[in-house]
């Protein structure tokens, strides 16, 4: 165990380095640096200024340096962990993608507390009662709600909870401080795709254990049934969703993309559009890396559940 | 005061019926008399002004103190008020920093930080009164070297601003002879162009005569700043507004509190008389999302509503329209030096095959203005009619197989979206419209922040005008040869000279005369598909007071109040 | 899968694919390219119900995948309103016009609603397919290299793979598409660099259990050339399971598709697209009266991805009860 964890974190940062080092080149071309200015001097700014007005500017910011000095350069300030300075918004880079990192775990945390036992609970239910009306209702519904993108979800939450009962407001951008009903619209969202989805996961698993001979046996053999359930069925059936529920970590970094840009909700999804659009490079940087630490941090503890909950796999 | 000799010459005009009241009023103002004064002669009664020296409306009755105003907006940075690129920017500023002048959304201008001004007979010598007993935050008076340390600093062609663009600030620099490494003109500030008379008075000598003077030290990124100043304006704001900036963060969120106390502890006085409310706030809102927050009551008031969410904004209960004319428009500019429309015969062709009223009523409806490919509008005091352009679609295929395509054409035309959706609608129009000519336009629809890299170097862009006071100043910027922003690389002489001789005009019924002679050139060079003048929409809900639709979109918050 | 399936799918995709992307190179062969694939499409209809009668599930879905694949090869033939014109002497500009000559009303710039959303499953349907094939292609043929010729071909295409999985999907995606511009081609290539390392790993995986089995050593004693052997032997049998993931899949890239146009980093305007759709009415319809306008898109895109998801359980049904 020990040694899956070390192999994964070393492939890890050999990942980050990879990853790094492609955005960097990648965000080197002139084109890019053209943006940078325009983004800081504005489109007619950058026209009024000559050619060595327009380099002077370049040094100043110290974009003309070669490109394995500015890496090196770049990568000694990441790991005094200082991440550079928002082009965009004008802060360092470090205190907005904590702000962001942060307002996204708590979107996440409700997403994860609401789904986990819905999700889990309904899942089962339906594979224990497999073929039966109960089953075919929460199947049904699963499919269907895993089928309708979000973004169509969004909108119509919005139009009815919002605007029409006025429960909650439109936009999560928490004009007024803090409050739960804002987070609402972007929670049911999320939520109403990830629960279908792991209810159907659940389901499969649960059908599928509830299939298998050793079950059949021990009910055969006369145990009560909640007790084959509880003590065997579960713990076999859970393996699978539970492993997923850690890989949700990572689907979620992207959903969250589309839902925090829509409801405007300051969160690392919104972060991330917002510097991939205005080609905030050091923000961009910054917050691919820690996505990528999200996505294998997220696999490695997937990976690690799996281990320890199968009795079978031993690494 | 002393009257200008021109005045009177203004007022027989009026009498003889040559030039409208409105015009009148506006020229008036131009030449330093008081607004109030200028309606009173052209007999209309003034919009009330809190008071005769103010520029500010008169606050209605019941204003009370207090309260925090929440405007939905992009909260953008405030790095140095003279280049900055977005309205917002200056929004978020005005209640901070000031003007010397305050164009209405009557689009007459009014004195702000200087009291009077007074050009000289050829209009190339101005004299400028600065207002006294005006406080900075930190407790300074102002006087008329600031005033002069920041009109410099406007006319400097090193700090790239873009108030260069403007008459006055251009006609306070020359050229120096010298070519820069792009090949073009380097300018540099003429000597002895700003002249500091005395505490509060200063004169502007300038290289060519200037009408518009008072109106351009009104455009938006004229603020004026304390000589202190270093740029970015967030950390250090000293200004001579009534609010003060207690928190910005871009992109998120921008608060203004009223200020009590100066930097050295005094109390502050400020010059404007009675301001209500306590604190702005500013939050961030994209431009699509910003009535669905006021919906949800989030916010007051927002920046602008746009042209599709009308219907939405009606069905809020408790939230009110507002609107104005503007002179902004969207110009669908062909490089008259690009192949194929190098060809005058191919431009005429797409002009024909245009209909200009049709686009209007499709992405305005009933609101906004048809125009005519000239870019003076009427709500410019100086617009000549010219008969509109007829559509003529037969026309246009000859045309274009006198110029060699007789199977049609396929050109392409570029638009950003920089103003909103419309610009895209009003293309996807044109493109249904010279179909049928045999043009086959493909539009191109490119990020805002992308188009702003390529405008200047697409052969056909669709680019969004900003509201200018007067007819002038847009042609200036955009047709006069060699001009920073001419996308259309137009350049003709004769243009030139007529532009010029009607800019030095003051004359109003002459001046429109020779204003017939530039629109016609450029109508006939059919260098622009220019199909209307937008309207501009506000929402804010009823509980907020004096919040003013402005052509320009200037909010200008100093007499709002909150019931 | 047999050689008159795979036929017929290439007589749909083909001439789809050709209409939706290279139209201007077809000229006047344009409007005829979509005729023989209306037939085609009826006939895999038809044979899909008869192989799949017993599980009414994936009948249901592959009722609804045929019935937009009918819509997207027929709509050049079909009655309707030209999508892209605004038919503003019929109805102002955000309009709601209901009526005979409008079925599903109009939407805020005046355009035919159903028409729109007609069109717009030739540009889903098209793009999504032919990314996911390409997906597939690069992903099958990325593990079949790494699991069979093993060594250092392994490794590289291994870590390749983990570094692209490394990324969160969206991540992935604007990155991609915002360095290449946003068009068709680089959603096909945003899907395949997201979507490419998954298939890998399944495929690797398959092609290494598979390179121990019987036939495979016959095939290497027999002195065949890898390639054939990994194409010829070892696809074949790994086809099922491969199958439903490809349904699964499609549905991913539906949803991705339409939330990256919805962005505004996706296919590009003007021409119709159910993501636009449903972003160009995000702000209209939170008035009641103008729901309609996002209706039409999210269920059309929604019964699609339904379509698919029916499919891959119905298929995974079937196959467990074999």
């Amino acid at each position: 165990m020990g040694n899956l964890i070390v192999r994964r974190v070393a492939q890890m940062l050999l990942i980050m380095l990879t990853v790094s080092l492609l955005l960097f080149a990648i965000f080197d071309s002139d084109q890019f640096r053209e943006k940078a200015a325009v983004a800081e001097l504005g489109g007619f700014g950058v026209a009024t200024l000559s050619d060595s007005d327009y380099h002077q500017w370049l040094e100043k910011k110290g974009l003309t340096a070669p490109f394995l000095s500015r890496y090196g350069r770049w990568l000694g300030a990441i790991l005094h962990g200082d991440l550079g300075q928002s082009t965009e918004k004008d802060i360092e880079v470090s205190v907005l993608l904590r702000e962001s990192l942060a307002n996204t775990a708590i979107l996440a945390f409700f997403v994860f507390l609401i789904m986990i036992p819905v999700s889990l609970t309904l899942g089962v239910l339906a594979g224990m009662n497999a073929g039966s009306p109960l089953d075919r209702v929460i199947s049904i519904v699963a499919v269907f709600t895993t089928s309708i993108p979000q973004i169509a979800t969004a909108v119509l939450l919005t139009v009815l909870l919002a605007l029409g009962l006025g429960w909650v407001p439109a936009k999560s951008a928490m004009t007024d401080g803090w409050s739960f009903r804002a987070l609402v619209l972007p929670l049911l969202t999320l939520l109403l795709y990830d629960i279908g989805y792991l209810v159907r996961m659940t389901r499969a698993a649960m059908t599928e254990v509830m299939a298998s001979q050793y079950i059949r046996t021990a009910v055969l053999k006369g145990l009560p049934y909640r007790r084959v359930i509880l003590r065997h069925a579960l713990r076999n059936a859970l393996i699978v969703p539970v492993t997923l529920i850690f890989l949700e970590l990572n689907g979620l970094l992207s959903q969250v993309v589309v839902v925090e840009v829509f409801f405007q909700y300051a969160g690392f999804g919104r972060m991330l559009f917002d510097a991939a659009n205005f080609g905030d490079i050091q923000v961009l940087q910054a917050a691919t890396l820690v996505a990528v630490c999200v996505a294998v941090g997220s696999q490695l503890l997937s990976d690690a559940a799996y281990v320890v909950l199968n009795p079978r796999v031993r690494v | 005061m002393i009257e200008h000799a021109l005045l009177p010459k203004l007022c027989d005009q009026l009498r003889d019926g040559s030039i409208s009241r409105r015009e009148f009023i506006r020229f008036a103002a131009l030449l330093g008399v008081a607004a109030g004064a200028a309606y009173a002669m052209a007999g209309l009664s003034a919009p009330a002004m809190a008071d005769s020296t103010l520029p500010f409306p008169a606050a209605e009755p019941g204003a009370k103190r207090g309260g925090k105003l929440r405007i939905g907006e992009m909260v953008a940075r405030m790095e140095d008020p003279a280049t900055y690129g977005w309205n917002e920017m200056a929004n978020q500023t005005r209640p901070i920093l000031e003007y010397l002048t305050l164009v209405g959304p009557d689009n007459v201008v009014r004195p702000m930080l200087v009291e009077s001004w007074k050009p000289s007979a050829d209009l190339k010598t101005w004299t400028l009164q600065v207002r006294s007993g005006v406080m900075w935050h930190n407790g300074e008076e102002l006087t008329a070297e600031h005033v002069a340390w920041n009109i410099r600093r406007w006319s400097d062609p090193a700090l790239g601003s873009s108030n260069l663009g403007l008459s006055t600030f251009a006609a306070l620099t020359e050229y120096s002879g010298e070519k820069d490494s792009k090949g073009q003109a380097v300018r540099r500030p003429l000597k002895n162009g700003v002249e500091v008379i005395d505490s509060h008075a200063l004169r502007l000598n300038l290289a060519k005569p200037v009408l518009s003077v008072a109106e351009d030290c009104g455009e938006f990124c004229t603020l004026v700043v304390h000589p202190s100043f270093k740029p970015p304006l967030s950390r250090n704001p000293i200004g001579t507004g009534p609010y003060t900036l207690a928190e910005l963060r871009v992109s998120d969120r921008c608060i203004l509190k009223r200020i009590t106390k100066t930097t050295d502890g005094r109390d502050f006085r400020y010059w404007g008389g009675e301001v209500y409310l306590d604190e702005i706030h500013f939050y961030h809102y994209e431009q699509e999302n910003q009535t669905a927050a006021l919906a949800s009551g989030s916010v007051d008031a927002i920046y602008e509503l746009p042209v599709e969410q009308i219907e939405l904004a009606r069905s809020i209960p408790g939230a009110k329209i507002l609107s104005v004319e503007t002179a902004q428009t969207l110009c669908c500019r062909m490089q008259v030096d690009v192949k194929p429309f190098n060809d005058i015969r191919v431009r005429r062709a797409v002009v024909k095959a245009a209909d200009n009223a049709a686009i209007k009523k499709l992405v305005f409806g009933e609101h906004g203005l048809a125009a005519s490919n000239f870019h003076v509008a009427p709500v410019h005091p100086e617009y000549f009619p010219l008969p509109p352009v007829a559509r003529d679609v037969a026309g246009a295929k000859q045309l274009l197989r006198e110029a060699g395509y007789d199977n049609g054409i396929d050109l392409e035309i570029v638009v950003g979206n920089n103003d909103g959706p419309w610009q895209q609608a009003a293309c996807e129009a044109l493109r249904d419209q010279v179909k049928e000519a045999g043009i086959n336009l493909a539009v191109t629809v490119v990020p805002a922040t992308k188009f702003w890299e390529i405008w200047r170097k697409v052969p056909f862009g669709a680019t969004s005008w900003a509201h200018r006071p007067l007819g002038t100043m847009a042609l200036a910027q955009a047709y006069r040869t060699g001009a920073s922003w001419n996308e259309s690389h137009f350049s003709d002489p004769e243009f030139d000279q007529a532009l010029a001789d009607a800019e030095a005009t003051f004359d109003v019924a002459a001046r429109k005369l020779k204003m017939q002679k530039v629109e016609r050139i450029l109508q006939d060079a059919a260098v622009v598909v220019q199909p209307m003048w937008r309207p501009v929409f506000i929402l804010a809900s009823v509980k907020v007071h004096g919040y003013q639709a402005h052509p320009a979109r200037q909010m200008q918050l100093n007499k709002v109040w909150l019931s | 899968m047999n050689s008159r399936v795979m036929m017929l799918l290439a007589l749909v995709w083909l001439p789809l694919c050709a209409y939706v992307m290279f139209r201007p190179a077809l000229g006047a062969l344009g409007s005829y390219v979509l005729l023989p694939a209306i037939p085609a499409v009826i006939a895999l209809y038809v044979l899909a119900l008869r192989s799949w009668r017993e599980s009414w599930v994936a009948i249901l879905g592959v009722s609804l995948v045929c019935f937009w694949l009918l819509m997207a090869v027929s709509a050049p033939y079909l009655p309707l309103l030209d999508p892209n014109k605004p038919l503003v002497p019929l109805i102002t500009p955000g309009g709601t016009g209901h009526g005979a000559l409008f079925l599903l009303g109009s939407d805020m710039r005046g355009r035919d609603v159903l028409s729109r959303t007609i069109w717009g499953c030739q540009r889903v349907l098209v793009w999504g397919i032919t990314a996911t094939s390409v997906a597939y292609v690069v992903g099958a043929g990325g593990g079949l290299i790494g699991g069979y010729l093993g060594g250092w071909w392994d490794e590289f295409v291994s870590f390749a793979g983990n570094v692209l999985l490394s990324f969160p999907v969206m991540v992935l995606f604007i990155l991609v598409l915002n360095l290449l511009g946003q068009s068709g081609f680089n959603i096909i290539i945003a899907v395949t660099c997201s979507s490419a390392p998954v298939i890998m790993r399944i495929v690797r995986g398959l092609a290494l259990d598979a390179k121990s089995r019987d036939y495979i050593q016959a095939a290497q004693t027999r002195g065949e050339h890898p390639l054939w052997i990994m194409l010829v032997e070892l696809l074949p049998n790994v086809r099922g399971p491969i199958i439903v993931d490809a349904c699964l899949r499609l549905g991913y890239t539906t949803v991705a598709i339409t939330t990256l146009t919805f962005l505004g980093l996706g296919l590009q305007p003007p021409d119709p697209d159910w993501g636009l759709m449903i972003k160009e009415s995000a702000t209209a319809a939170l008035l009641w009266k103008y729901s309609y306008m996002l209706i039409a898109p999210a269920l059309s895109v929604s019964s699609l991805i339904l379509g698919f998801n029916l499919i891959a359980d119905g298929l995974r049904e079937m196959s467990a009860r074999d």
